[in-house]
């Protein structure tokens, strides 16, 4: 094997269904061994990118390139590649042990040969004891990991996840997410996982590629991602922002309504004009306006004086709207704040919030908001005006 | 016994000169005739009552239920399929009132069913069983005798068709129609001239092997072998018997391509066989539909052939007896009698039809009426103790041609 | 308040017992019967087997044979013709063209069974317009000698059934739906190998639907043998409805109605056991059970 097995290539593929674009001039490069996360929103494209990888869909320009050949016009059986599907797709007609040797019985393997790497690859998933169970006969999680074993077994050089762990339940999916990421640094193998889950991706991406509308948005580390977006999408879309539309003036302090900030971000350079601010509820701290120091207060640079509208116990955190009113409508800030550290606050309190500046990202293009809103359950961002009282 | 032959209006005999086409060619009259050979049917709606009726009474009554009074407002007639008139229907509850329901069966097998099932209560008025049936229909009280003052008309029928061995007295039936057995040929193909049942069988075994086709009854095919041999075809003789098996099995079967009853209806028009036994007004139908009619010859069966009969009877229990009575009356009336021929192309025993029907310039009489002499050779069948015996036959034949 | 179980069955047993149990069941008692008389059908006063003997005569096995021969020839035809068909319209077809498809094949049966056997004996005749056709275009030089063949009774089968067969094939190849192909090919499979290994097999319940749905009708079918085969097409559904019509013999008739349902069904049970036998040593290579991975060393790097 070359130095580039496992590697994959994507450069200006593109994938139209009839006018629709799924896929647009995506360029994308994964690294041998990597675990590579696509999110993003419903409809952006990555099961499309994956079924391109895979063979089941001919990109309409573009090249794809697995350890580092062209498979143009390559079908899909003699690619060195498994998915595993959504939904399993195990085949009900076979018990486990036969589901797993399919793929092996292919390639003629030696019946020996097929006797040792199904048990191998059953016991990986720990799953060797069902190897006489029909599909019908497992449970969802079951399922998955004879789905993984069965793509795993024959040692492809990528392995292709299409929300593998979609249908499982919030305790099992963490587990597996855990489990999953075990197996891959065993294994080796590429693995390019998709999913629209955030935190599925955080945690078990070496990079995570972002996509919308067809494109990546932004291919990084979780680290860099969740710290540095490329842009207001992927700020809103990992994580969630208050994002704050406003006015850049040319000293850099961004006037929001009755808020200032003044980002003091090491490289960001904001332009003169109108802005899109962004700053994550964990880095708003609170206090009771009692506290405010002097000087501090509206007009004041990253703090901002409101009504304490409600208050939520997450667990580990603490959770906090803040409505601040901007003359003709009301804003509201999330705020949130680790248990231990909560402020002595009630509903309905004037407080003051405030941010460190290193932690504002300004974005220019004060349209660029996320494609849908961060989970509007729990961060209204911004509210209508409410009807005077 | 089934006796399907009249699933057929021929109302081409006053349009023969319309040129048949292929298309024209695949119409109701060849549905209804395959579907009455292929019979069976209506076999279940015949069943129910485990009645063999064997006890039954026979009917001595013969002084009959109708008096002459008040006609009923109904009646409903349980005959062959499109086998009268619609004209003459029409014109009977025209001039007399009552409403005419019609009912169709396929075999005479399948009409005794449902009369023995009724016991009476069947609500049929008229029934049209062929003659030989007639005997044990009245042993099984399934008639009603006719009350013959109320039948005027029966003066114009024809006395060669009346006093039958079944009915020596009318005292159950009137004539309703008759036909006859015989054969067709393909004078391209059989270039010699066959005069006999005889030569029928020789044909068949040489120049028309492979495409020949016989009628799918039993009596009619045990009948070919009986009529050519001069034996009576109402034989219960074991030995005749054996021997028409051993022919027609052992025999004959291998040069047969078809059993089929009605080969006016496709196989005379389309020319798929050259030698075809038939009953006399199917020839006529498929002659006069063939593309090229001088092709075919016909050729009454000689030296001895069938008569088949149709008789117009009452049901046991008919609920418009006056009604029923009224109706015969009035088709044996000279004035419905062309009509009937001209639907049915049989004749229906009426006296002088024929010059009627030369009147009305109907073609290819010679089809449909016969010589003193010719009638003189045709033999009525009979039901009787050879029935299981003759269907055996039949059968054997039927698998030996299929094999 | 949920009714009880037995409350819901009932309409289905009920079912059952009016339109099969009795039916039979009377078929059975007649078979036992004898007929009483010239002018009698049946009578059951005293029960005997001998009307079996009778049944079992030399014409009933050749007439049965033919029968057979045309049944199971038949069949496989139109599995043979019907596979290919109906998986070309689950799989190949784009779901919009798929409905117009299916109505064609439905079509037919808008039609008389009889009329549409009969059109084909117009179409098969030796001076009918395909044989004119035929031979017009220098194709034939003597007209079509197909009607009143064992092949025109296999032509009409087809024709006749095949939509019998199509339906249960389409509805179970297009259950198995484009996932479990995917995965197939995913895994290394090529097409030929998918369709064996995975669409076939996964069809099997639609496959035997298609098979129990032409044959057993076309074992009690005439019609379509006696218009197309003429004297080659002598069936034994024919020879039981001549001794009840015919001979009025309904004891003898019932008898051969008995043996004719019991030979079909052994006729069935051996065809699933031959099916079974000879994919027997297929399933037996590609079987894997707990049982042959025992004694693999637990290797978990
Ligand atoms: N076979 C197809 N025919 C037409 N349009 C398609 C087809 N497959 C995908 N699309 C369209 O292409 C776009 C991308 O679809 P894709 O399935 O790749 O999205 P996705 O990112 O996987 O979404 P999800 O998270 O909902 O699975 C969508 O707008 C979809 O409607
Ligand atoms: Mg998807």
């Amino acid at each position: 094997m070359s130095a580039q097995a496992g590697a994959v290539e994507l450069t200006g593929v593109t994938k139209r269904f009839g006018d629709a674009v799924a896929v647009d001039r995506l360029d994308l490069r994964i690294e041998p061994g990597e675990f590579i996360a696509l999110l993003g929103p419903s409809g952006c494209g990555k099961t499309t990118t994956l079924r391109m990888i895979a063979g089941f869909e001919q990109p309409d320009e573009g090249e794809i390139r697995i350890s580092g050949e062209s498979v143009a016009g390559v079908p899909p059986h003699k690619r060195h590649v498994n998915t595993v599907f959504q939904n399993y797709a195990l085949f009900p007609h076979m018990n486990v042990a036969e589901n797993v040797a399919y793929g092996l019985q292919q390639t003629r393997t030696p019946k020996a040969e097929i006797r040792e790497r199904v048990a191998e690859a059953l016991d990986m998933v720990q799953m060797r004891a069902f190897a006489d169970r029909k599909p019908s006969q497992m449970s969802g999680g079951q399922q998955q990991r004879v789905a993984l074993a069965r793509a795993l077994v024959n040692r492809p050089s990528v392995l292709l996840l299409d929300e593998p762990l979609g249908a499982l339940d919030r305790q099992l999916r963490e587990e597996m997410q855990i489990e999953l990421k075990l197996l891959q640094s065993r294994v080796g193998t590429t693995f390019v996982f998709v999913t629209h889950d955030q935190h599925e991706a955080l945690s078990m991406g070496d990079r995570i590629a972002i996509m919308r509308g067809g494109k990546i948005e932004q291919l990084d580390t979780a680290a860099a991602v969740y710290a540095q977006p490329a842009s207001a999408f992927v700020a809103g879309f990992v994580g969630q922002q208050n994002f704050l539309a406003g006015t850049a003036r040319t000293d850099g302090v961004i006037e929001s309504g009755p808020i200032r900030l003044r980002s003091e971000r090491a490289g960001q350079h904001v332009a003169p004009g109108p802005v899109r601010a962004a700053i994550r509820p964990e880095y708003v701290s609170l206090a009771p306006v009692a506290d405010l120091t002097a000087g501090a207060g509206h007009g004041t640079e990253n703090t901002v004086v409101g009504r304490l509208a409600s208050i939520a116990h997450l667990g580990e955190t603490m959770q906090y709207v803040v409505e601040v009113d901007t003359g003709h409508e009301t804003t509201s800030l999330l705020s949130r704040i680790p248990t231990p550290a909560a402020p002595n606050v009630h509903v309905d309190d004037e407080v003051v919030a405030s941010w460190t500046p290193g932690c504002i990202l300004v974005f220019s293009d004060p349209n660029a908001g996320p494609a849908i809103p961060p989970d509007l359950t729990t961060v209204p961002s911004t509210t209508p005006a409410h009807p005077p009282r | 016994m089934s006796h399907p032959r009249r699933s057929r209006p021929v109302r081409v005999l006053a349009h023969a000169s319309v040129a048949p086409r292929i298309m024209a060619e695949f119409n109701r009259r060849q549905f209804l005739s395959v579907a009455a050979a292929l019979g069976g049917v209506g076999l279940l709606s015949a069943c129910g009552g485990d009645g063999d009726g064997n006890g039954a009474t026979p009917g001595a009554d013969a002084t009959g239920r109708a008096t002459g009074g008040e006609l009923e407002s109904q009646l409903s007639i349980y005959t062959w399929g499109d086998y009268d008139s619609p004209d003459v229907l029409e014109r009977f509850t025209e001039e007399l009132g009552p409403e005419i329901r019609l009912d169709s069966f396929n075999s005479n097998e399948e009409m005794i069913a449902k009369l023995v099932a009724a016991r009476g209560t069947s609500g049929y008025d008229i029934v049209v069983p062929t003659g030989q049936f007639i005997p044990q229909m009245v042993e099984n009280d399934l008639l009603e005798p006719l009350n013959k003052d109320l039948i005027p008309n029966l003066e114009h029928m024809d006395e060669a068709f009346l006093s039958m061995a079944w009915d020596p007295e009318n005292q159950w039936s009137i004539c309703k129609a008759w036909g006859t057995t015989g054969f067709v040929y393909d004078n391209t193909v059989i270039t010699r001239e066959l005069k006999t049942w005889n030569d029928f069988l020789d044909a068949a075994q040489n120049e028309a092997s492979g495409r020949t086709s016989v009628l799918d009854d039993p009596a009619e095919l045990t009948g070919l072998y009986f009529w050519a041999n001069g034996i009576d075809w109402t034989t219960e003789d074991e030995g005749d018997l054996q021997a028409a098996e051993d022919f027609l099995v052992g025999e004959l079967a291998p040069h047969i391509a078809a059993f089929d009853s009605y080969p006016g209806g496709s196989a005379i028009p389309q020319g798929t066989h050259a030698l075809m036994q038939v009953w006399n007004g199917d020839a006529r139908i498929g002659i006069m539909e063939s593309p090229d009619p001088d092709r075919w010859t016909w050729v009454l069966g000689a030296p001895v052939t069938q008569l088949w009969m149709d008789n117009w009877c009452i049901a046991k229990g008919a609920p418009n007896i006056e009604a029923a009575h009224a109706f015969i009356n009035f088709v044996l009336a000279p004035e419905q009698v062309i009509d009937q021929v001209d639907y049915i192309g049989y004749h229906t025993g009426a006296k002088d039809v024929e010059s009627m029907a030369e009147e009305a310039g109907l073609e290819m009489l010679d089809l449909v009426f016969f010589t003193p002499e010719q009638i003189e050779t045709m033999k009525e069948g009979e039901v009787n103790s050879a029935q299981q015996r003759i269907v055996d036959i039949w059968n054997k034949m039927k698998a030996a041609a299929g094999a | 308040m949920r009714a009880p179980r037995f409350l819901l069955a009932i309409p289905a047993w009920a079912w059952l017992a009016a339109f099969f149990v009795l039916p039979v069941a009377t078929v059975v008692y007649f078979s036992f019967g004898y007929k009483p008389g010239i002018f009698g059908t049946h009578a059951t006063d005293v029960l005997s087997l001998d009307r079996y003997r009778e049944a079992l005569s030399p014409t009933f096995f050749t007439t049965f044979t033919n029968t057979l021969r045309v049944g199971v020839l038949g069949t496989l035809l139109c599995l043979v013709i019907g596979i290919p068909m109906a998986y070309w319209m689950a799989v190949k077809v784009s779901p919009g063209k798929r409905a117009f498809l299916l109505a064609l094949v439905i079509v037919p049966f808008w039609t008389n069974f009889l009329v549409r056997t009969i059109g084909w004996q117009v179409i098969l005749a030796p001076e009918g317009w395909l044989s004119g056709m035929l031979q017009a275009l220098g194709l034939r030089e003597n007209p079509l000698a197909i009607l009143y063949t064992r092949s025109a009774v296999l032509l009409g089968v087809v024709y006749n059934y095949l939509p019998l067969m199509i339906l249960p094939l389409f509805v179970a190849f297009d259950r198995v739906g484009p996932a479990m192909r995917e995965a197939s090919k995913d895994l290394g499979a090529n097409r030929w190998r998918t369709f064996t290994r995975v669409t076939l097999p996964m069809a099997r319940p639609g496959i035997i639907a298609g098979i129990l749905l032409v044959f057993i009708p076309l074992m009690g079918d005439y019609i379509t043998a006696t218009v197309l085969g003429g004297a080659r097409g002598n069936m034994v559904g024919q020879l039981v409805a001549s001794q009840f019509q015919a001979a009025q013999n309904w004891a003898l008739g019932s008898a051969m109605a008995v043996l004719l349902i019991i030979v079909i069904a052994v006729t069935v049970l051996v065809g699933a056991a031959i099916a079974y036998v000879v994919t027997w040593p297929l399933s037996r290579a590609r079987r894997l059970r707990l049982a042959d991975l025992e004694g693999l060393p637990e290797k978990v790097r």
